[in-house]
């Protein structure tokens, strides 16, 4: 590209401005390509639109009360954040999980995995404007709503995870169980056909090969994580140190060219892997209670949690002071992808950096939390 | 039914409008709206992410206060005749993020919409279920069927 600049005597550079509400994207979120002749030369991504302030106004909420205000960070993966949340402060006032609790967090959240990628599949789907694929991959996604609905009680903000255990209402029986083997079913044998159709599709396969490719070092270097850094070929993955994960089998997949075509595969290969999960927590599901109410509220310390989620790890941490919330971080693995989406953009084909931008997930509600410190706002002067 | 009516019936175009709320709202609806289940383009109904074509604005969350100039300006460039449907209960009431009263009052919040801009239709819920969203949009289209 270098090359490009010296032989061309006039270089046309345009700054093509997107959002914050535009088409493409769900969310709002402003984006600033940077082209000379079609071509991405920088990118900026400015979230901070959505900014509600939500460790601001956790401050000083009794705990029970900030365990489910943290589901409202995000719709998608509402279940990780209450999860993570119930997981500091039973850590700090070290209470113990039933078994069987233990097993229905799990299949909750890999539940929660499975819409979030079919949903990831589905929207990358439609910005590669593949109608049909986005279509059913949907319908396939509403399986999975479903589920969690019934056990839930909602298709999005189930609350299932309360401190010490679920809530009463998401306990699993017979017919529940018997549900979500059919469901889990249903839904391997539809995503494993989407597979085969999708890899076979030479049109879409010349469309994301080799598009927005991210070598393993600038994952490194950008602190990439989740999927989009095992599209990269490092397969660290969160679920394998928590103790939550231990009884269970999964293998960890990667990928190895860090494109898009990576990513999507990435997601899809995942879901077969959530699948054996929930199957293996149905299995094995212990009997007992699922609440373990005896405990007693301390002031603690501050307490760190980190779990994997569909995105890649999240963090909370707060201390407790009077049974109150003090001191909240939260920490979404989206805000450190953020960089990996603009660096993605650069050197591809303006009509592909949307696709860049998606191939890493994006989710900017949860990301929108964040103070920014800019040293130079405007970019736009930066000799490129 | 005059012959406005008949072809207003008759392609419905709603526009949606985040401001700030979780996404759970957001992806409901286009669910509602796009996903083959519930499938509201067999009514006719149908998104649209330009004010200029659309009939109804759902707006989800609670208008945070750097949203509050465009949604105005995103309702003023919709044409008449109008509806606006708040979906949620964030864009309804604030939901949490207004009304969570913890040590330091929400300041990021301008919202509710119905404060900001007239609103036709209120869906509670929080997040929405995809039925109350095709109840909802239905209930404000008298507005615009029998605008003149
Ligand atoms: S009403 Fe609930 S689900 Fe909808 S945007 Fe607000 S917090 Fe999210």
């Amino acid at each position: 590209m270098d090359n490009d600049n010296k032989v061309t005597t006039q270089v046309i550079e345009t700054e093509v401005p997107m959002g914050t509400i535009h088409s493409a994207a769900l969310e709002p979120y402003r984006l600033r390509l940077f082209v000379e002749d079609e071509i991405v030369r920088d990118a900026e991504l400015t979230v901070g639109v959505n900014h509600r302030g939500i460790e601001r106004i956790m401050e000083g909420l009794p705990v029970e009360k900030a365990n489910s205000l943290t589901e409202k960070i995000c719709g998608i993966c509402s279940n990780s954040h209450i999860w993570n949340s119930c997981l500091v402060a039973e850590k700090g006032l070290e209470i113990d999980v039933p078994p069987r609790a233990e097993y229905i967090r799990i299949i909750m959240e890999e539940l929660e995995r499975l819409h979030s990628h079919l949903l990831y599949l589905a929207h990358g789907s439609e910005v590669l404007g593949h109608e049909t694929f986005a279509m059913r991959l949907f319908y396939i996604r509403e399986t999975v709503m479903e589920l969690l609905r019934m056990i839930g009680g909602n298709r999005v903000q189930y609350g299932a995870s309360i401190i010490g255990g679920v809530r009463p209402r998401c306990d699993l029986d017979e017919m529940r169980i018997q549900k979500i083997i059919e469901g889990m079913d249903y839904v391997e044998e539809k995503v494993l056909d989407f597979a085969d159709r999708f890899i076979r599709d030479p049109m879409v396969m010349s469309r994301i090969s080799g598009i927005a490719a991210i070598t393993k070092e600038d994952a490194r270097r950008l602190a990439t994580t989740g999927p989009s850094l095992r599209a990269t070929g490092i397969g660290e993955d969160l679920r394998l140190d928590m103790k939550q994960y231990e009884p269970f089998e999964f293998d960890v997949i990667t990928q190895d060219t860090g494109d898009v075509k990576a990513n999507l595969l990435m997601r899809v290969l995942e879901i077969p892997e959530s699948i054996k999960i929930i199957r293996q927590a149905i299995k094995d599901l212990p009997d007992g209670k699922i609440t373990n109410r005896s405990w007693e509220m301390q002031d603690t310390d501050i307490i760190r949690s980190y779990i994997e989620v569909p995105r890649g790890k999240l963090y909370h941490s707060y201390k407790i002071e009077d049974g109150r919330v003090r001191n909240s971080i939260v920490r979404t693995p989206s805000i450190t992808n953020i960089n990996t989406m603009e660096f993605a953009c650069i050197g591809t084909h303006i009509t592909d950096a949307q696709l860049a931008i998606v191939q890493c997930d994006p989710c900017f509600t949860c990301t929108d939390r964040a103070v920014q410190i800019v040293d130079q706002p405007f970019r736009k002067n930066r000799i490129i | 039914m005059g012959l406005k009516s008949y072809s207003r019936a008759r392609a419905v175009h709603v526009m949606l409008v985040y401001t700030g709320g979780c996404n759970g709202c957001d992806i409901e609806i286009v669910n509602c709206i796009f996903s083959p289940k519930y499938d509201a383009e067999q009514y006719k109904v149908f998104l649209t992410w330009n004010p200029r074509e659309a009939d109804v604005l759902v707006v989800t969350g609670p208008v945070t206060k750097h949203v509050e100039e465009p949604l105005k300006a995103i309702y003023e460039s919709i044409p008449e005749p109008k509806a606006v449907v708040a979906a949620g209960a964030c864009a309804t009431m604030g939901g949490v993020y207004k009304n969570i009263y913890g040590d330091i009052p929400s300041e990021e919040i301008a919202g509710p919409v119905d404060e900001i801009i007239p609103v036709a239709a209120k869906i509670p819920g929080c997040a929405v279920r995809p039925e109350d969203v095709l109840s909802g949009v239905v209930a404000a289209l008298p507005l615009l069927l029998n605008a003149k």
